[in-house]
């Protein structure tokens, strides 16, 4: 009896001990499917390509999950998409386009521009934007000859992933160029900072901008000639287009003339063999990345109802545009949320000044409706358009009826035209009235305008129209209004500028986006925006 | 896993048990030839007679109790000894003789003997240090009890239990308020020394609703640090203990049966088909060409009243003549307001508990097994209020399979998504009755334990208790292809997808106790060592009539969590009257990185005897004791999708979140965020208690007061830009301080004076929480309402308490209605915007109360049981989303509203989400229960009784807010509709 006491004893003490070794069981690890330690993920030659997919998918998608999910905080999934955040800050807040339903946090500040530094949607575009500084900064820790080394990667593939690191600076040096112009500051981080909570050094406007402008220079050997990669991944062209960017709005980022060096890159763009598509809506269409709009984008953020799921600004524009009245989804190919957007007394007093009755870019549904959006939740004041669509260029209804397979045609062939003639106007040299007086005919004919302009018709406020009627919706508005120093002060006015029906003037403060107070609080070497 | 599941908790086991059991009654029956015993039992000092006092024959199972008069009779031996004891009288032992012998039993000062079970053992209440509360199955609420937390709702001081009006819905469990901001709130759960995964099994109503509620024998509720620190990481929010009934020496056997109807308590006020005619003709004319010329009260259309019944059965003695067993079973059937609202639990539990080699080894075995089938009903509570009243349920020429619903064919020949009136609502019965969402959850769960008193040194005994929980559900949902839900490329054939999900939890704890006296001190030790390992898995199947890629199904699994503790405590007695606890836990989890995952939680508390000290001759006096502790207690649990957040991962897109380039779909993968340094959210917790008895513990009272610091707090925030491949992300930021006092007093105000008892008791939470520091004292916002991509209305801010809400101040006309979209500017900028929020209010309650009463007269007995909550305010969100004029147009159909539209005669929902208007003070009185029965005795012998009750469940609510229902979840917002049934019940129990 004793004995087996004993043992007892000694069974039960045993197994105390024995569990007493199972400390290392705190060492778990991963164990999803679509969940990988960093060195395992990175153990495939095709973990390149897919890292670079990562990277590119940032532009589209908010996370890996599906539309519904994000790696950005603070903010609505959908809202929270890179191109769909930075339309909001370039259109919302301009003379284009408002939204309706100003119940979405943050949206309402952005119609009536009375914003701060609490806006959840400015939150998501700073958010959005330094994730991928963060996203791309790893893929080149990850890609270091000494990695890669480790890792015995092939010659050739080491190759091709030259021309990856390339592009994820470019996405990075695009990032920091989108962050330069709304915010006019940002911390700046790089692949050799850590990561963690790392609070990186500010940089200023002019910091920045240097930095955009050095990085694209350097990467420019490394990236694929103009139009020779892959539809969707950034070519030299590229590169060259926000180059031409910065120096345009060069006077406004660092009070310096750079039109000389704009219309360099707009050349080498143009000389590059891209062509209008002949048919202006197959830019905005369902399958903008087949038909003859192919030749036209230089580079888009990628949209697919079916494997590249996003609320981006595509989506949101076809769906959207469907009139609260009109009920006119099934026009583009979905079932639309009808009453989202309705464009300002302004931009139809333009569209119908005459120059653009029979324009196919003038997509006007005015019966109805009143031209003034006289109250924000009353959808049918106000007209509204018809540029997007999720039909494909023959007709057919895209893959999804809500999420779009229409790209966002970031860059294209159209606006580098009217880059081109806008630096001849300020004063560039190398360039021709006459080129720019074609260029923009040429624009209007590819538009069944009959309605062509002469070199003595060629002024500012011309060039500021014809960027609002060829280039409607593609978040280029707040830009150019800075430029044209018509976007803050009084003396030029919209519907709903500074909260009232028609307008009144703001503070030069609103040229920039304030820092989101909790992008201070959490890196407390940013300093809020003047004003602020 | 089936196999296993049949084994253990099969039927054939149960009945033959059962028969066991029924064996053994009858054995009883068949002594002869002996002496007949007679007489009454009464109260020594008061005289009345005992009813319910057990009358044992010594050393033996045998015995009988006595009757309502105190009365009782039994056949002995010669020579047979009778002990007759009654909770809270001392033990009376009387040899037996033929005839009549009464008794008179004295009433027993000790009643704080009673034992009350804490973390790794046990303490008597009057020896307790910490703040422990012990409920059990004596003074559990009556009634409609389906889930087990509802037997201690409002019973204890700081222990607050909200439940929903789902069938089997689970509970939002708070102990003291809760500790954390953005780790759970949720406290530890104890079953027989298994704590159990605070994550509810998807396809399950909750953690606790496939556990039966008649198969618990107490709950102990765990307060504060001192009492808690014994579970280390898992013990700032609270621990509670629960106990399940363990097989006993004497027969008993139980049959339980209740039947109920549940039906509508309170409807939200919308209105009529005729009301919104004429409302329509009135505001907007344009807008009844499309209304129709039904008068639906579509609430009433999706509610019903619901039949539901309860049967438990369980038997318990000795087990071959030498193991005290207890089997049970238990089947419950509840079915929801919601039309096809179900769920269905069937447990079985076995319990055996044999002692070995002269009680040195004492094993306890406790095995269950539960089978709970659910249908969920989908949430149409919402449609409800604001489909048009003025159209049918059903129409005839409908191809949607006679319901109405908006739609015009195009007549293209086939019924598709082009064919729907865009973004319309869909009929609310329609989407109940074509819509099948089952799910069978399986669930074993119990423990081995060994408890082992040393045979060459038996002060000290060593204790191995193995648990298991596991859990798996498989559940599948199918739409009839009459609906009109449509795939992504608008085709409608119906839905179906299947799910399965997967838990296990496996427990080892082994610790050595030693009990000694040296003479005036007192010694009781404990050491030892936990393992836990929590895994968890899930499949879905996704749209399976559509092979699309985006239907592709998906299969996660979390990395297991396995956290390790190693124990030990101290408690010290001098004189029985100065009492020492000291414990200490070293806890590591498998969530925090190598550097990181060990933590050390030390408590200390200290017990002063007081009546016994200075006031040991008063007569009225008791029991005064002074309690004092000190304790840290650690919180680790920030969810299940985060566990991993200390490793370098990536994770790959699903097969709708690629990238394309050129032609060719790209697998995306992207980094995750990575937080080398979280570490434990540590809460320190000091306690201050006075215990009181009166009158021999007839009166009792305990105040106390807390105040508790959690620092480090583990949150969800912003995290410098760049630096991490999110914006946010879980750190360690922030204090965080909550302050209370509770009381409690309980009182047998009426005892045995001729067979009147009535005994109740009170109890009273005030609770104040505050956040001291934030990460750089940034605000947080929190609390989602339903309008508006992601809007929100409360805030966390430093200065304030956590949830406080943040809202527009309302301006008012002179006739006291509020002015539409007119706001205090007050930061006097002439803009308003969202600098002009500010903090109103929150969900928190100042005060809570419980009150308890039971009385019974002989046979009839009647008890209740209220709660009232004070201070505390809703954001109704039923109103501020539903009810403005611009709401009748939904698009291209009419919508109702709530009347309460009547009242603001707002007009734009974006102009008023945010105003302080829909912040109402939700303060309330609620009788839980009330509950009337009565108990015939002697029905097949002695011990039998068969009690019939009738009951009423959520009798009444006192409130002055206007929406459904005061009690809400989500820190004080009403974005739930499902209303709480009031519910008829009547039931019989039988004991034999």
């Amino acid at each position: 009896m004793k004995n087996i006491i004993k043992q007892k004893v000694i069974y039960i003490v045993g197994l105390v001990l024995l569990v007493v070794g199972c400390t290392n069981d705190l060492d778990v690890t991963v164990k999803d499917p679509n969940a990988l330690l960093v060195d395992d993920f990175y153990s495939t030659p095709e973990s390149y390509k897919e890292g670079l997919a990562g990277v590119y998918g940032n532009l589209a998608l908010t996370g890996a999950s599906g539309a519904g999910s994000s790696n950005i905080s603070g903010l609505d999934a959908g809202t929270s998409q890179y191109g769909r955040s930075f339309w909001n800050l370039q259109e919302l807040t301009t003379d284009e386009v408002k939204w309706s339903w100003e119940n979405d946090p943050g949206l309402k500040g952005l119609n009536n521009n009375t914003w701060t530094s609490d806006n959840v949607v400015i939150r998501g575009f700073f958010g959005r934007c330094m994730t991928q500084v963060a996203f791309v900064n790893e893929y080149l820790r990850q890609t270091t000859d000494a990695k890669l080394d480790s890792r015995g990667v092939s010659a050739e593939l080491r190759a091709e992933i030259k021309t990856y690191r390339a592009e994820v600076r470019f996405l990075r040096a695009l990032a920091y160029y989108h962050l330069m112009d709304l915010f006019g500051k940002a911390g700046f981080v790089t692949e050799n900072d850590p990561v963690g909570a790392y609070q990186s050094p500010q940089y200023d406007r002019s910091q920045l901008f240097a930095f955009v402008e050095s990085e694209l220079e350097a990467i420019l050997p490394d990236l694929k000639d103009a139009r020779q990669n892959e539809y969707a991944r950034a070519d030299k062209a590229a590169a060259w287009m926000v180059l031409a960017k910065i120096y345009l709005n060069a006077e406004v980022f660092i009070g310096q003339n750079k039109y000389d060096q704009c219309l360099t890159y707009c050349k080498n763009i143009i000389d590059a063999g891209f062509t209008l598509s002949p048919v202006y809506a197959n830019n905005f269409n369902a399958d903008n990345d087949s038909n003859s709009a192919k030749t036209e984008i230089i580079f888009p953020i990628v949209s697919d109802g079916v494997v590249t799921q996003n609320y981006g600004p595509t989506t949101v524009m076809v769906n959207a545009q469907v009139g609260s009245l009109e009920q006119n989804g099934a026009d583009f190919g979905v079932a639309g949320w009808a009453g989202g957007l309705r464009v300002t007394k302004q931009f139809s007093e333009t569209m119908l000044n005459g120059n653009y009755d029979n324009d196919d870019r003038n997509t006007i549904i005015s019966k109805d409706r009143t031209i003034e959006m006289t109250s924000m939740d009353n959808y049918g004041t106000g007209y509204i358009t018809a540029k997007w669509s999720n039909k494909t260029s023959k007709g057919v209804n895209g893959s999804a009826t809500e999420i779009v397979d229409t790209d966002f045609p970031m860059f294209r062939l159209a606006d580098v035209y009217l880059m081109y003639a806008e630096a001849v106007l300020r004063g560039a040299s190398g360039g021709s009235l006459v080129t720019a007086k074609d260029y923009i005919n040429l624009l209007r004919s590819r538009a069944n305008n009959t309605k062509f302009i002469t070199v003595s018709d060629l002024n500012l406020d011309l060039i500021l129209n014809e960027r609002m009627v060829e280039l409607y919706g593609e978040a280029h508005r707040r830009q150019d209004l800075i430029r044209f120093g018509k976007f803050t002060g009084g003396t030029y006015n919209w519907s709903w500028k500074g909260s009232t029906v028609s307008g009144i003037g703001i503070s030069d403060i609103y040229k920039v986006f304030p820092i989101p107070r909790a992008s201070i609080a959490a890196n407390p070497n940013l300093k809020q925006n003047t004003g602020y | 896993m089936m196999n296993r599941y049949r084994k253990r908790g099969g039927f054939f086991n149960l009945k033959q048990h059962f028969f066991m059991g029924l064996f053994l009654c009858f054995s009883i029956a068949s002594f002869g030839q002996k002496l007949k015993v007679s007489g009454i039992v009464t109260d020594a000092t008061v005289g009345g007679s005992i009813p319910g006092v057990s009358v044992i024959i010594k050393s033996s199972n045998l015995g009988t109790t006595t009757d309502l008069d105190g009365k009782y009779q039994i056949e002995v031996n010669q020579n047979d000894v009778l002990v007759f004891s009654y909770m809270g009288y001392q033990k009376a032992e009387m040899v037996a003789k033929s005839g009549t012998i009464n008794i008179s039993l004295v009433e027993d000062t000790q009643k704080l003997d009673e034992v009350v079970v804490i973390g790794y053992g046990s303490t008597k209440i009057k020896d307790a240090t910490g703040s422990v509360t012990s409920v059990t199955s004596k003074d559990f609420n009556k009634g409609n009890i389906v889930t087990p937390e509802n037997l201690l709702a409002g019973r204890v001081a700081g222990l607050s239990i909200t439940t929903g009006g789902e069938p089997g819905s689970g509970s939002t469990i708070r102990i003291r308020g809760g500790a954390s901001l953005g780790a759970s709130n949720d406290p530890l759960i104890v079953i027989n020394g298994l704590p159990v995964d605070n994550n509810t099994i998807g396809g399950s109503r909750s953690i606790l609703s496939s556990i039966n509620p008649n198969d618990i024998e107490s709950f102990s509720v765990l307060k504060d640090a001192s009492a808690t620190a014994i579970y280390g990481s898992r013990a700032s929010n609270g621990v509670i203990i629960i106990t399940l009934k363990k097989g006993t020496k004497t027969f008993s056997a139980t049959l339980d049966m209740n039947m109920s109807v549940s039906t509508l308590a309170n409807k939200v006020d919308v209105f009529s088909g005729d009301q919104l005619r004429n409302l329509i003709s009135e505001r907007n004319p344009s807008l009844l060409l499309l209304l129709g010329t039904a008068n639906t009260d579509w609430q009433k259309e999706i509610y019903r009243n619901s039949v539901s019944s309860n049967i438990n059965v369980s038997a318990n003695g000795m087990l071959f003549d030498k193991i005290p067993s207890r089997v049970s079973f238990g089947r419950t059937l509840q079915n929801g307001l919601l039309l096809t609202s179900e769920f269905e639990r069937n447990t079985g539990s076995v319990s055996i508990n044999p002692s070995l080699f002269d009680d040195h080894l004492k094993i306890s075995v406790n095995a269950n097994a539960s089978l709970e089938k659910n249908r969920f009903a989908k949430g149409v509570q919402g449609v409800a209020l604001t489909f048009d009243p003025t159209q049918p349920v059903y129409d005839a020429n409908s191809p949607f399979g006679g319901y109405f619903q908006y739609y015009k064919d195009n007549n293209d020949g086939i019924i598709n998504k082009s064919d729907l009136t865009e973004r319309a609502p869909l009929n609310p019965v329609a989407e109940l009755l074509q819509r099948n969402d089952r799910s069978e959850v399986k669930r074993i769960y119990g423990n081995v334990k060994l408890d082992y008193k040393l045979h060459f040194f038996p002060e000290l005994s060593a204790v191995l208790n193995v648990g298991m929980d596991k859990n798996s559900a498989d559940g599948f949902s199918i739409v009839s292809d009459k609906n009109p839900l449509s795939q992504a490329d608008g085709r409608i054939i119906g839905s179906y997808s299947e799910y399965t999900n997967d838990q296990s939890n496996y427990l080892l704890d082994g610790y050595l106790a030693y009990k000694k006296e040296f003479g005036i001190l007192n010694l009781d030790a404990t050491a030892g060592y936990s393992y836990q390992k929590f895994t968890d898995e899930r499949y879905k199947s996704n749209e399976l009539l559509d092979d699309g890629v985006d239907s592709a199904p998906v299969l996660s699994i979390n990395p297991d969590l396995v956290l390790i503790g190693f124990f030990g405590r101290t408690n010290l007695s001098f004189y029985d009257k100065y009492l020492f606890t000291f414990s200490y836990r070293r806890d590591g989890t498998s969530r925090f990185s190598n550097a990181n995952r060990w933590g050390n939680f030390p408590a200390a508390a200290f017990a002063w005897k007081i009546k016994e000290d200075l006031f040991s001759e008063s007569k009225s006096l008791s029991n005064l004791k002074l309690r004092l502790g000190w304790g840290v207690t650690g919180q680790q649990d920030i969810g299940q999708a985060n566990l991993d957040l200390y490793m370098s991962r990536y994770t790959k897109g699903l097969p709708t979140s690629q990238y394309i380039f050129g032609n060719t779909v790209t697998t995306i993968a992207i980094p995750q965020f990575r937080n080398e340094d979280l570490k434990w959210e540590e809460t320190t917790t000091y306690n201050a208690g006075l215990d009181f008895g009166f009158f021999n513990d007839r009166l009792t009272a305990t105040v106390e007061g807390f105040y508790k610091e959690s620092k480090d707090l583990l949150a969800n925030a912003a995290i410098s830009d760049g630096s991490n491949f999110s914006n946010s992300g879980f750190q360690n930021i922030g204090d965080f301080t909550s302050k209370g006092i509770e009381f409690s007093i309980g009182a047998d105000i009426f005892k045995n004076q001729k067979g009147f008892n009535w005994n109740a008791n009170f109890n009273s939470t005030f609770i104040k929480t505050k956040i001291n520091s934030l990460a750089l004292g940034q605000d947080q916002l929190v609390g989602g309402i339903g309008n508006g991509a992601g809007s929100t209305t409360q805030i966390h801010r430093v200065g304030y308490t956590p949830y406080s809400f943040y809202v527009y101040k309302q301006i008012y006309n002179e006739n006291g209605k509020p002015i539409e979209g007119a706001y205090a500017d007050l930061n006097g900028d002439n803009i308003i915007n969202d600098a002009d929020l500010y903090i109103h209010h929150n969900g928190m309650p100042t005060v809570t109360m419980g009150f308890a009463s039971n009385m019974n007269y002989k046979n009839i007995d009647l008890s209740f049981n209220m709660r009232a909550s004070l201070g505390n305010y809703v954001y109704n969100a039923a109103n501020s989303s539903r009810a403005q004029y611009n709401l009748l147009k939904n698009s291209s159909v009419v919508s109702n509203l709530p009347t309460s539209v009547l009242d603001t005669n707002f007009q734009s929902n974006e102009a008023v989400l945010l105003s302080d208007y829909y912040i109402e003070n939700a303060s309330f009185l609620k009788m839980d229960n009330v509950s009337i029965g009565y108990t015939f005795e002697d029905i097949f012998n002695a011990r039998s009784s068969i009690r019939l009750s009738a009951s009423v469940q959520n009798v009444f609510t006192i409130t002055k807010y206007s929406g459904l229902d005061p009690e809400v979840f989500e820190n004080g917002i009403d974005n739930s509709i499902t209303p709480r049934p009031r519910t008829f019940l009547v039931g019989a129990n039988m004991k034999f």
